[in-house]
């Protein structure tokens, strides 16, 4: 009884917005990050632009849950929406699911991760490899070309994760001095990552300097070198420049963090979406493009997200 | 106790226990049909079965283990671990069947693996040995791929997690196979008896005859054997092994076993009861996706319902009890 009336409230409300013409869907690879949060508010200020769209962003509890984004992905597909924009949880296990959308006649615009699927009409996210060889030029001047760098990673086999990484060690490898003692994963997870940066560094007392591979991780990683008093001794980069990581780096507990701009991206993957719906052509690729902030522009970085952050919530 | 809630609470509790999962599976699925005009449609029913299945499957296995008044945690990392090791067999090159004959014995194995800690390491509860699979398993699902998904898997495997049958999906076909075995099993043979007796008071059981170590391995065994079937399905329909798939599928496994009226000291639970239990959280995920319900009120919802089936559970008890 309880449960009728919840679903009856939940779905008079959808019902009542549903009666706009075009339905268009982003489904994330979680929600639970900063990152993700801006990238949705990103695109639902795209959607509202146009007031024919009703755009709905869904996400499965966690990056690690591929099944269930999956999941999603049928229901929507069954619903017949006019577009879908996806961040793939898993690049090869949403293949299948993503041919069902082809075979429904529904144009999907790939986000933030990039899949070996020749029939998505875009896709809208960052040079992930050039991401990491920005941090790593930057480790490779705070250390001054010597010394062990290691790695944070998150989900292996995901695109993102990969680049990020070969971008990196093509930098690091390449100077004599420095030493790659490899590259452990966490699961873009804050709590994992500081188990495994107190891992590295009982394991590699004289590590100089780690590079997080998303923000999440590298603020994890930045509490376990905090607690063994090593702040400013080893060199942190993150990935993503969230809020707290901006801050984080502000204060001097991070060194540096590569800038994705999320809201950026949200943006323009539903402005794509929304021309594949209409049946317009679409760019192929849209780089968003990524920056690296440290102690310099932060300031100037934090002022920006915080004063749009504002604006949101007007 | 006196007045309407009293009475409405006797009516329900000699009514709920035999057709209140189900019941609630069909105001569930009419309610959803008002508000998605999605949901009722053959396609959709079938993406619900489909979505599912690997829960079922699951859940039929835990079925066998909570009659016993024991507990498999370990489940999704069995199913993580003979994903991985099927995909690799296939990517050796050996032949699909080989493929499914490998998850389905890891499963099996894993799955005796804990029956034998129990009984013969006497570990205080089925707890600790599943926790401690749970652990291994995934560990080594983790080791053997260094965290890599083994992708791109032969048709005649992924068949029986992608393909379909005389318009249903094959899984579904494997779901209503397992849960025909399962029925007959639990309640036509010996061994399945014993489980019920063996959860219903173990002691009676043993003095009776009942090979009780024999059977808890048997009941552990087909725990495993199922979560071996639940990776050819997951693994198909994916196509790939992933290492971490099965994350958490053991709680869901358990849900669907306790929505499905079975009670968690033992002794108590149907298959009919297990695959509506199943069904019911697939309903749930499926229709509030359809309504553009976030994943996390999802899970509220989810929990919500696995207290109010124990709630009623338990009402059921006093009321048979006062009796």
């Amino acid at each position: 009884m309880l449960f009728a009336l919840v679903v009856g409230w939940l779905g008079w409300g959808c019902r009542r917005a549903g009666t706009s013409k075009l339905e268009i869907v982003l489904v994330t690879k979680a929600l639970d990050s900063e990152f993700w949060q801006r990238l949705k508010t990103g695109a639902e200020q795209a959607a509202r632009q146009d007031p024919q769209v009703r755009l709905s962003v869904l996400a499965p509890e966690r990056e690690i849950n591929i099944d269930q984004q999956v999941a999603i992905l049928e229901d929507q597909i069954h619903k017949k929406v006019a577009a879908l924009a996806v961040a793939p949880a898993g690049v090869a296990e949403v293949l299948p699911v993503l041919d069902k959308a082809r075979a429904a006649g529904i144009p999907v615009v790939i986000v933030d991760t990039d899949v070996p699927w020749p029939h998505r009409v875009s896709f809208v996210g960052i040079d992930n490899r050039l991401g990491g060889r920005m941090a790593a030029e930057y480790v490779l001047r705070a250390i001054g070309n010597r010394g062990k760098v290691a790695v944070i990673r998150g989900v292996l086999g995901v695109a993102t994760q990969e680049e990020r990484l070969a971008g990196f060690r093509e930098v690091v490898t390449k100077a004599p001095g420095v030493e790659f003692v490899g590259a452990q994963p966490a699961n873009s997870e804050r709590a994992l990552g500081m188990a495994v940066m107190e891992n590295l560094l009982t394991r590699h007392p004289d590590l100089r300097a780690v590079f997080a591979t998303n923000d999440q991780m590298a603020l994890g990683a930045m509490e376990a070198i905090a607690a063994r008093n090593l702040t400013g001794k080893v060199v942190l980069v993150g990935f993503d420049a969230g809020r707290e990581a901006v801050r984080a780096v502000l204060a001097g507990r991070m060194d540096a963090v590569v800038a994705q701009f999320p809201e950026r991206i949200g943006e323009r993957a539903i402005q794509e979406a929304i021309k594949a719906a209409r049946g317009q052509p679409n760019e192929k690729f849209v780089d968003i493009g990524t920056g690296l902030v440290t102690r310099h522009n932060a300031p100037e970085l934090l002022r920006k997200m915080e004063a749009s952050a504002a604006g949101r919530s007007d | 106790m006196n007045g309407p809630l009293a009475l409405w609470k006797r009516t329900a509790a000699q009514a709920l226990p035999r057709f209140g999962p189900l019941l609630a599976l069909v105001l569930m699925c009419a309610a959803l049909g008002v508000f998605s005009e999605h949901f009722l449609s053959i396609d959709n029913l079938l993406n619900v079965f489909r979505q599912s299945a690997v829960n079922a499957l699951l859940a039929l296995g835990q079925l066998a283990v909570i009659v016993t008044a024991g507990i498999d945690l370990s489940v999704g990392s069995i199913l993580g671990l003979s994903c991985v090791l099927a995909a690799m067999a296939l990517k050796a090159g050996s032949a699909p069947a080989l493929g499914i004959v490998v998850a389905l014995g890891v499963g099996a194995c894993l799955g005796l693996t804990n029956g034998l800690l129990l009984t013969k390491l006497r570990l205080p509860h089925p707890f600790i040995p599943t926790l401690g699979m749970m652990n291994v398993a995934r560990g080594l699902a983790l080791v053997l791929t260094g965290g890599f998904p083994i992708s791109e898997l032969p048709w005649g495997f992924r068949y029986w997690g992608a393909g379909t049958l005389w318009g249903v999906p094959v899984p579904v076909w494997l779901v209503v196979a397992s849960c025909l075995l399962f029925h007959l099993f639990l309640t036509r043979t010996t061994p399945g008896r014993d489980l019920y007796a063996i959860g219903g008071n173990r002691q009676a059981a043993l003095l009776c005859g009942v090979p009780v170590d024999g059977r808890l391995i048997l009941a552990y065994g087909l725990s495993g054997l199922m979560a071996g079937a639940g990776a050819v399905v997951l693994a198909g329909r994916m196509n790939s092994g992933f290492p971490l798939a099965g994350v958490g599928a053991e709680l869901d496994s358990i849900a669907a076993v306790i929505i499905g009226g079975a009670s968690f000291f033992g002794g108590v639970g149907t298959v009919l009861g297990t695959l509506v239990g199943a069904l019911i959280m697939g309903v749930l995920r499926n229709g509030l996706n359809l309504l553009n319900v976030s994943a996390y009120w999802q899970t509220v919802v989810i929990g919500a319902v696995i207290v109010a089936a124990v709630w009623v559970d338990v009402v059921r008890q006093r009321a048979a009890a006062r009796r």
